[in-house]
């Protein structure tokens, strides 16, 4: 498990700024990172556009997109979703345990922008809830601001199933796909996001695009936060420029040789880390997963299906019957068996496209990836031999 | 152009859809439905309303997006 104390920073700290004694209380944040200056919604949009901000929370939609599908008027809420129901990702815990002045100031000063009268602050972990509570003590926004402790479920992350959870229903998400810009909280339009991508507003309001363009790509600059762990030596969160090559994230992190898993449970296995730069999309919520040598790959990404098809919510049958067949379809085929191959190729083709929300596809995703990266092994696990490697269970996941 | 949805949240797995919209439908393995990527022809419009509305989860709709 990682704790918080596990942070480093490569290059410049900007939403890790000031961390190195611990919490900022708003005088050390104010110290850290000065008072924020109050824009337009006109200025938002600008600067988001200028330095094409994504949100941080794994999607990677535009900022500026979503601030002008917005309706000029009648902006009900600003959402921050701190749910962060991803197990291995621990950034925006962080942030909410360390940083809360910054990602309140992000919240706060967009909310002003927008007009809108609420901000509620989503969050399922309980000493999140205590830091953010005792930042808003400090502070006097003259705004109704809230602080909501929400289900721990993998999909009751999802934007819309945070949001049917803050107007009280059930953390799932619902079956009508509609945007939150229009029919957010309360079917008023809504902007939300993920804790970073506030705290990365209240810096980009205070260095303005020059400034904060002045690290990581061209095409996005600026920094971000990743959450490294696995067969590593130093797992933590680390902040680093975007675009940052993932070789110097695994040796900083002192990493054991082997593949590597990008964005997490949803995300997908790479055949060769060399020459792969970090960035949205592919970084998604920002997740790099070290399996090292010295575990059996096909048991690892077993354990994981397994512990994915325990978070499906239960509420779409393609979902609920397509993943329970491909564990074991994964489990057979760990045994040898290719009828459990074939059958897998068949129903990764049948899940993605037919749930609610995104969780049967990122599923597939993720394990029609192994079946690609890890073909070598697939081979000598049909072969009978097995690949001669115990699970481990580096990756989490548990039964 | 009009296509058919599905409410994943509402389906059952009831199968009368694929009875009703052969050229659109068809059920996986777990008996839930399949669809075909492709517009419903005008021709084919009241049979697919007939199939929304024999839907006994009112789980299908039509659009026209």
């Amino acid at each position: 498990m990682i704790t918080v104390e596990d942070t480093r920073v490569i290059g410049e700290a900007r939403v890790l700024a000031g961390l190195e004694q611990g919490r900022l209380d708003l005088q050390r944040h104010l110290m850290t990172h000065g008072p924020q200056p109050q824009l337009t919604r006109d200025d938002y949009v600008r600067l988001c556009e200028a330095v094409g901000l994504r949100g941080r929370g794994g999607a990677a939609f535009p900022v500026a997109l979503k601030l002008q599908d917005l309706p000029a008027r009648g902006v009900e809420a600003v959402v921050v979703n701190g749910s962060e129901s991803e197990p291995v990702s621990r950034k925006d815990r962080l942030l909410l345990t360390r940083s809360p002045h910054l990602v309140l100031d992000g919240a706060v000063g967009l909310a002003h922008a927008l007009r809108a009268p609420h901000v509620l602050i989503a969050v399922h972990d309980g000493a999140a809830a205590m830091s953010l509570r005792e930042a808003l003590m400090e502070r006097d926004d003259r705004l109704a601001i809230e602080v909501r402790e929400t289900p721990g479920r993998f999909v009751a992350g999802e934007a819309r199933a945070v949001l049917s959870a803050l107007e009280g229903g059930k953390a799932v998400p619902p079956g009508r796909r509609v945007l939150p810009t229009r029919k957010g909280y309360h079917r008023r339009p809504t902007f939300l996001s993920n804790v970073e991508t506030f705290a990365q507003l209240a810096v980009l309001a205070r260095l303005g695009s020059r400034g904060f363009s002045s690290t990581g790509l061209t095409s996005e600059p600026g920094t971000q936060l990743l959450t490294i762990d696995g067969a590593v030596q130093r797992p933590g969160v680390i902040e680093t420029p975007t675009g940052v090559p993932l070789d110097t994230v695994l040796q900083y992190a002192g990493a054991e040789p082997g593949p590597v898993l990008l964005g997490g449970y949803h995300g997908r296995w790479l055949a060769q880390t060399e020459g792969v730069m970090l960035q949205r999309p592919e970084v998604s919520a920002g997740i790099v997963l070290a399996l090292g040598s010295s575990t059996c790959p096909l048991g690892e990404v077993t354990r994981v299906a397994e512990w994915l098809r325990g978070q499906s919510a239960g509420q779409c049958g393609p979902c609920v019957f397509g993943l329970a067949s491909l564990v074991d379809d994964f489990a057979r085929l760990t045994a040898g068996d290719p009828q459990g191959w074939h059958d897998a190729q068949r129903h990764l083709g049948l899940v993605p496209g037919r749930g609610a929300c995104a969780h049967p596809d990122g599923t597939a995703r993720f394990l029609t990836s192994a079946l690609e990266v890890f073909a070598d092994d697939v081979r000598r696990h049909l072969s009978g031999q097995g690949c001669g490697r115990p699970v481990l269970g580096v990756l989490g996941g548990t039964r | 152009m009009n296509k058919v949805e599905i409410d994943w949240t509402r389906c059952d797995g009831h199968g009368l859809c694929a009875g009703l919209l052969p050229d659109n439908i068809v059920l996986d393995e777990w008996g839930f439905p399949v669809l075909r990527d492709r517009e419903i022809t005008a021709g084919e419009l009241p049979d697919a309303r007939r199939a929304v509305l024999a839907c006994p989860a009112l789980a299908l709709r039509l659009s026209n997006r």
